[in-house]
C-alpha cells in the first residue's frame, strides 16, 4: 500500500506531517498513546466485516455504554428496600433524562447478552479458537477466557435484574436463587448465601448491588483486558492463520526473524513472533491507522445509534413495588434464562444445575477436543461443515421441539401417579431426555462424518437452534400456570376452577 | 540455568526449593486471608420477620381455607381442627394460588384419607398439589410444608411456627 504524500492545499492546510512510508507510520502508531494498543499493520482478512462481523468490538463497546450510564445510575440510585423502587420511580418520572440513562442502561445491557452470544456463535463457526499449525498460539486458552467472560455477563444481566425493587426482579430472583438450591446437599447453603438470609430482603439486595456495580464489573473488565492482550500476542484474528500458512509456503524452514529482540532484553528465550514467518506484507495488510481505527470508531458510533434509537422506541418496564406476598402469574425470568426456566419446569435439579453445568463446561473444552487444524478462518470451514451445520440446526430444532411437546403432552407425573419418588422424576424427565438426544447425536455425527469438527459442527449449530427454540417457548408459548398456549390462544383472564 | 550454577545436584536445587516455599507461603496467606472475608459474608444475626408468627383468634377463621396473606400461610379450618399449609411452592419458592372445587373431594392421597377442598397451583412452573399439599404433577419435587400450630396460652391465639415441619396428618384440635 502507497501513503499519500502531502500535495493541495487541503492536505497543507490540516497535516502538519504525514508518514511518508510504512515505516515512518508504524513508527507513528507505536508511539501514540491512544494508537499504540493497536499492532502497526493489521491483515485485510482480519479486518473484513463478513469475516468477525465486529460482534467482539461492539460487546466491548456496550461495555463501556453501560459502565457510562451505570456510573451515572449508581449517582441516583440507593440499594435499600425502601428506597430503591422509588429511586426508580423518580428516574422514570422526576429526574432530567433518568429515563433515558435507565433505558439505554437497560437496552445495552440485553443487546451486550445477545451480542456476547453472537460473538460465541461466531468464532466458534469460523474455528477460530484452534492453535493453528504455524506458530503454536493460545487461542484455545483465548476461547476460555471468552466462555468465562460470557458467564460474568450472564451474572452481570442477572445481579442488575434486581435492583429496581418491583415484581419483576423479585420473583426472577427469587425463581433464579431457588434454582441453586437444586444443587444436591450444599444447595440450600448456596441460596442462603447469595441471599445473605433465609428470604429477599436488605441483604439480597445489598450483595446484589455491590456484585452488580463493583466485584463483577472489575472482574470482567480484567479479564476482557486479558481477553483482548491475547489476541494482539496471538497475532490478530484467527484468520491470520491462512496467511500464516501461505508465507511459510513462500518461506520456507528456517523461518526468517521478524523480531529479533526478546523482552526488554531481560528474559530468556524468545517471543512466539520471531519464530513467526514473516505473515504480514504489502499485499494482505494495511497500516492500522487509519484502516482500523476509522472501522473502529464507526462500529462504535453505530453501537452507540442503535442503542439509543432503541432506547427510544422501548419503555424499560416497571412494575409494581415489589410484593413478596403475591406472585405474579406467570412469572419469568429475564428473556435469556427462559430457555432454561422451560428446562426447570420438567426437574429443578437437571434443568437449572446440570443442564448449564454440561452446557459451560462443554464450551470450555471445545478447543481440546476439537484440534483439526485445517481450514481456520473460513465459516463451517467447508462444505461438508456448512452440511453438517444444517443437518445440526434441524436437530436442535426437532429435538427440542420433541422435548417440549412430550413435555406438555405427556406430563410424566400425571401419567406415573403411583411413583413417589423425586429422583426417580430428576432422572426420567424431558431435560434429561433432552441432555441425551444431544449427547446421542454428537457421537452418531463423529462415526457418520469421521470428523471431530464436523459433529462439533453439528452439536453446536444444535446448540443454538434449541436454545432459541426453548427461550421461545419460554417466552411467548408458556403462560398463567406455565401452561402451554398457542401465540393464537387467548391466556384465561381469570384463574381456572373446578 | 544449568544445575551447577544453582549448587544443587539432585532434583531439588536451591531454587526450586525457594520457589516452592515462595507458592506456599503465598497461598497459605490467600487462604488465610480470604477466610475472614468470606466468613464476614454469612450472617450471624437475621433481621428477618419472626417464624413464630401469632395469627388471631381460633374462632375467627371461616370453616375451609383462609389464605393469610402476609405470612403466604394456608389455614385450614375443619370444625375445631386447625392446620397451616405453607403457600411456598416446594420448586422454586413462587407462592401457590388455592383453586377450590366446587364440591368437595374425598381423596385418599399417599395413604391419608382425607376431605378435599380443592388444589394448590403454582404459578411459576405449573405444580399442582392435592388439598393436603402433596406433589401430584409438574416439577415440584415435594410436598409443601405443614407447619405446627398450637394455641398461645397467654391470649389463647393461634400460634404458627414457620420453621417446625410436621406431619401431612397433624392437626391442632382446639
Amino acid at each position: 500500500m502507497n501513503l499519500p504524500s502531502i500535495s493541495g492545499i487541503w492536505d497543507r492546510l490540516v497535516w502538519s506531517w504525514r508518514p511518508g512510508s510504512n515505516r515512518e507510520a508504524g513508527s507513528g502508531i507505536v508511539s501514540n498513546f491512544l494508537l499504540h494498543w493497536f499492532p502497526n499493520r493489521v491483515s485485510s482478512k482480519g479486518m473484513a466485516a463478513g469475516y468477525s462481523l465486529y460482534l467482539g468490538t461492539i460487546s466491548a463497546v456496550l461495555f463501556l455504554i453501560l459502565t457510562v450510564s451505570g456510573i451515572i445510575l449508581m449517582f441516583l440510585y440507593v440499594p435499600s428496600v425502601e428506597r430503591a423502587y422509588w429511586g426508580i420511580k423518580d428516574l422514570e418520572f422526576a429526574i432530567s433524562f433518568g429515563w433515558l440513562l435507565r433505558r439505554v442502561h437497560r437496552i445495552a445491557a440485553h443487546l451486550m447478552v445477545a451480542v456476547v452470544f453472537l460473538h460465541m456463535f461466531r468464532v466458534f463457526l469460523t474455528g477460530a479458537y484452534k492453535a493453528g499449525e504455524v506458530v503454536k498460539s493460545a487461542r484455545p486458552f483465548n476461547w476460555v477466557l471468552g466462555v468465562i467472560l460470557l458467564v460474568l455477563t450472564l451474572l452481570l444481566s442477572f445481579t442488575g435484574y434486581l435492583l429496581p425493587w418491583d415484581q419483576l426482579a423479585f420473583w426472577a430472583i427469587t425463581v433464579g436463587t431457588s434454582i441453586a438450591a437444586a444443587v444436591p446437599v450444599i444447595g440450600e447453603s448456596i441460596r442462603q448465601f447469595l441471599l445473605g438470609g433465609t428470604v429477599i430482603g436488605q441483604p439480597t439486595l445489598i450483595r446484589f448491588y455491590v456484585l452488580h456495580c463493583v466485584f463483577l464489573p472489575v472482574i470482567l473488565t480484567g479479564i476482557a483486558i486479558w481477553h483482548m492482550w491475547r489476541i494482539r500476542k496471538d497475532g490478530g484474528l484467527a484468520v491470520t492463520e491462512q496467511l500464516r500458512l501461505e508465507a511459510r509456503a513462500r518461506e520456507p524452514a528456517p523461518p526468517r526473524s521478524s523480531k529479533t529482540y526478546s523482552i526488554l532484553g531481560i528474559a530468556s528465550g524468545t517471543t512466539v513472533q520471531v519464530s513467526d514467518p514473516t505473515t504480514l506484507d504489502d499485499t494482505n495488510s494495511v497500516p492500522s491507522t487509519p484502516f482500523l481505527t476509522v472501522r473502529l470508531l464507526v462500529v462504535t458510533l453505530a453501537t452507540v445509534a442503535a442503542c439509543l434509537i432503541l432506547a427510544l422506541v422501548f419503555a424499560a418496564p416497571l412494575e409494581e413495588a415489589a410484593n413478596p406476598e403475591v406472585t405474579p402469574n406467570p412469572a419469568k425470568a429475564p428473556w435469556y434464562f427462559l430457555g432454561l426456566q422451560e428446562l426447570v419446569g420438567y426437574s429443578a435439579l437437571v434443568g437449572g444445575v446440570i443442564v448449564p453445568g454440561v452446557v459451560i463446561v462443554g464450551l470450555g473444552v471445545i478447543p481440546f477436543l476439537d484440534k483439526d487444524q485445517a481450514r481456520i478462518g473460513v465459516w463451517f470451514t467447508n462444505a461438508d461443515g456448512r452440511r453438517w451445520g444444517i443437518i445440526g440446526a434441524v436437530f436442535g430444532m426437532a429435538a427440542s421441539s420433541l422435548c417440549v411437546a412430550v413435555a406438555v403432552l405427556f406430563p410424566l407425573r400425571d401419567l406415573l401417579v403411583g411413583i413417589e419418588s423425586q429422583l426417580f422424576f430428576d432422572v426420567f424427565n424431558p431435560a434429561t431426555f433432552l441432555l441425551l438426544l444431544f449427547v446421542g447425536f454428537y457421537f452418531l455425527t463423529l462415526k457418520i462424518s469421521g470428523s471431530k469438527r464436523s459433529a462439533a459442527i453439528a452439536t453446536f449449530c444444535g446448540f443454538i437452534t434449541a436454545f432459541i427454540l426453548l427461550t421461545y417457548v419460554g417466552t411467548a408459548l408458556r403462560g398463567p400456570n406455565w401452561d402451554f398456549y398457542w401465540p393464537w390462544q387467548p391466556w384465561p383472564e381469570h384463574p381456572i376452577t373446578f | 540455568m544449568n544445575k551447577n550454577m544453582d549448587g544443587g545436584s539432585d532434583s531439588t536445587t536451591r531454587r526450586t526449593f525457594l520457589q516452592r516455599l515462595t507458592g506456599g507461603v503465598l497461598g497459605l496467606v490467600a487462604a488465610v486471608g480470604s477466610w475472614p472475608m468470606f466468613r464476614a459474608l454469612v450472617p450471624n444475626i437475621l433481621y428477618e420477620p419472626p417464624k413464630r408468627i401469632r395469627i388471631g383468634a381460633p374462632g375467627g377463621f371461616q370453616n375451609g381455607m383462609t389464605y393469610l396473606e402476609e405470612h403466604r400461610l394456608f389455614l385450614l379450618r375443619d370444625g375445631n381442627s386447625y392446620s397451616a399449609v405453607s403457600g411456598i411452592c416446594s420448586h422454586l419458592g413462587c407462592t401457590v394460588k388455592f383453586a377450590p372445587f366446587e364440591q368437595t373431594q374425598q381423596l385418599t392421597v399417599r395413604g391419608i384419607e382425607f376431605e378435599s377442598l380443592g388444589e394448590f397451583h403454582c404459578p411459576c412452573h405449573g405444580s399442582k398439589f392435592h388439598g393436603d399439599g402433596t406433589n401430584y404433577s409438574g416439577p415440584a419435587p415435594r410436598p409443601l410444608q405443614w407447619h405446627h400450630v398450637e394455641v398461645s396460652p397467654k391470649d389463647g391465639s393461634l400460634v404458627v411456627d414457620l420453621a417446625q415441619e410436621v406431619g401431612r396428618d397433624s392437626k391442632l384440635v382446639v
